[in-house]
């Protein structure tokens, strides 16, 4: 009787078997470990493409060695804080005037059909047009480079919050406003108690779509005098070469970006009201 | 538990939609007193659903008045509480959050929680009152729909066909448990239906509507006492006497409505 006789062997079939009877939590964790180890990989293979070929090897320091090399300086010396938090600050001021200006204009889009005709023509043409495209506008309209920024983060955010909220108010049953009237509902209590919670799982996921689309202006919108923030260390460490750095920049993007994204999807869940 | 009761006085009520030429509602007088259970019954169309939501407040006449306790109603009051076809409750809400939701509205939830674990327990949902109501069946969600519209202690209870949706078993036993409940408590209740059987096993009195334009044709009283055996001879002959008045009363209006229209 030969080795192989004797080993028990186990088949691709079987291992997928027993994958499949893990808990679904553990599989989930895994599935996504594995994407990001593929992603890695991917990138690692990358740098020693770069590193071989004569043409590209002055950019071998975006491999993930000497970035991780790098995020680690960056964190150590505590540069990359000051860095985050000067964008994060921005995305914040920027997502609080989308809010502001979007839920409620979401609101009188979603309820009122003459406001909706009016609106939807010239708020499809201007959620169309890129936020960068108002870089020289808002360069002439602030003062400063800061709050050029924010209205450009705010042109982004506007619309997934507007056309998210008007979503879920035009999906609100009618018989909910009649039974609140009904009970003795005032104009408050109608929207504490109705509307907003209602709609808070729309307004959500339009605020994870207005992140999303912010966090990606956010970058080059950075590139506009401002000499603090992401897109500024981007932009910096390419012009001083540092490419372990712009890569490690660049990783950091990813991370909270991913971070609020998923700050997004907790409070979908966390207000969305269907039962599973 | 006990409610005040209260009288409807309807006078002279009509009421012509916008962009309609035609009135949907005409010369309707009907007084309801204090504690009867009544049903109006009529072939859908004829405006017993639009003359309830005026008894709620939720629709003004165009002409003529309602009344509750001398007090012209002129828009919708917790204490004439509207039960509808559909439950409509709040799925962001546990059962116990929706039935005290009019207590949440009128700022007296605290002072008066009890009323609502006593209600949910009355309606049998006491075991389910921290579940979301998604979680419940449609009897379940409409019994929580009747402990919400009795939480506010109303004086009169609208019923727009509030068990239609229902099947059969759990309709006959909402319909008597309804009924009790408003018997029990002195609670004037108005409903509007089309099944004839609801209406002999709910009413004290039946109140027949035409259409076209929707007026009050006849009445006829359900003598009957609480809980109301459905397989009596009592209960049977009521049902086919008030079937053969509405059928009666229904080719007549027709006939009316075909004449002028020669």
């Amino acid at each position: 009787m030969s080795d192989s006789q004797i080993k028990p062997q186990l088949s691709f079939g079987q291992a997928l078997a027993g994958f499949k009877n893990l808990p679904n939590w553990l599989q989930s964790m895994i599935n996504a470990t594995s994407g990001m180890l593929i992603l890695l990989l991917v990138w690692w293979i990358g740098g020693i493409l770069i590193s071989a070929n004569p043409d590209t090897e002055a950019f071998a320091a975006f491999a993930p060695e000497a970035t991780f090399s790098a995020l680690w300086y960056l964190i150590e010396t505590g540069s990359i804080w000051e860095t985050i938090y000067s964008s994060l600050s921005r995305i914040i001021s920027g997502l609080f005037w989308g809010v502001v200006i979007g839920v409620p204009t979401g609101v009188l889009v979603g309820y009122f059909l003459m406001f909706r005709q009016i609106a939807n023509m010239p708020f499809q043409f201007l959620r169309m047009i890129s936020p960068l495209a108002w870089m020289p506008i808002a360069v002439l309209a602030f003062e400063t480079w800061d709050s050029a920024i924010v209205f450009l983060l705010a042109m982004a955010t506007i619309w997934p919050i507007v056309f998210g909220t008007a979503h879920g108010v035009q999906r609100i049953d009618p018989n909910w406003f009649q039974v609140a009237r009904n009970l003795g509902a005032d104009g408050y209590q109608m929207l504490r108690r109705v509307i907003m919670p209602a709609i808070a799982q729309d307004v959500f996921a339009g605020i994870r779509l207005a992140i999303g689309v912010a966090w990606v202006v956010l970058v080059p919108a950075e590139y506009l005098g401002v000499t603090s923030g992401l897109g500024y260390a981007i932009n910096d460490a390419r012009d001083t070469l540092e490419y372990d750095t712009l890569a490690a920049v660049v990783v950091v993007i990813g991370v909270i970006g991913y971070l609020l994204d998923f700050i997004a999807v907790t409070l979908i869940k966390r207000y969305s009201w269907h039962v599973e | 538990m006990t409610t005040k009761a209260s009288s409807v006085w309807i006078s002279d009520l009509s009421h012509t939609f916008k962009k309609q030429t035609k009135p949907t509602l005409k010369n309707i007088n009907l007084t309801i007193p204090k504690g009867q259970l009544t049903a109006l019954i009529g072939r859908s169309g004829c405006g017993k659903s639009t003359l309830l939501q005026m008894l709620a407040g939720l629709l003004i006449p165009s002409d003529g008045a309602v009344r509750i306790n001398a007090h012209t109603v002129t828009k919708p009051s917790a204490k004439w509480n509207m039960m509808f076809q559909k439950p409509s409750l709040y799925p962001w809400m546990t059962v116990r959050e929706n039935a005290a939701l009019g207590l949440v509205f009128s700022g007296t939830y605290k002072a008066k929680q009890d009323r609502v674990e006593t209600l949910l327990e009355m309606v049998g949902l006491a075991e389910h009152k921290d579940k979301n109501v998604q979680q419940l069946s449609g009897g379940q969600q409409q019994r929580v729909a009747l402990a919400r519209s009795l939480a506010t202690e109303p004086e009169i209870l609208l019923l727009d066909e509030p068990f239609s949706a229902l099947d059969a078993f759990t309709r006959t036993q909402l319909q008597n448990e309804v009924a009790e409940i408003c018997h029990n408590q002195g609670i004037t209740m108005v409903m509007v239906t089309h099944d004839i059987d609801e209406a002999v096993a709910m009413a004290d009195k039946v109140v027949i509507m035409s259409q076209n334009p929707g007026e009050i044709v006849g009445e006829m009283e359900v003598n009957l006492t609480y809980p109301r055996d459905r397989s009596v001879d009592e209960f049977i002959s009521l049902k086919e006497k008030l079937f053969n008045e509405f059928e009666k009363i229904d080719i007549a209006k027709q006939n009316s409505i075909n004449e002028d229209n020669l």
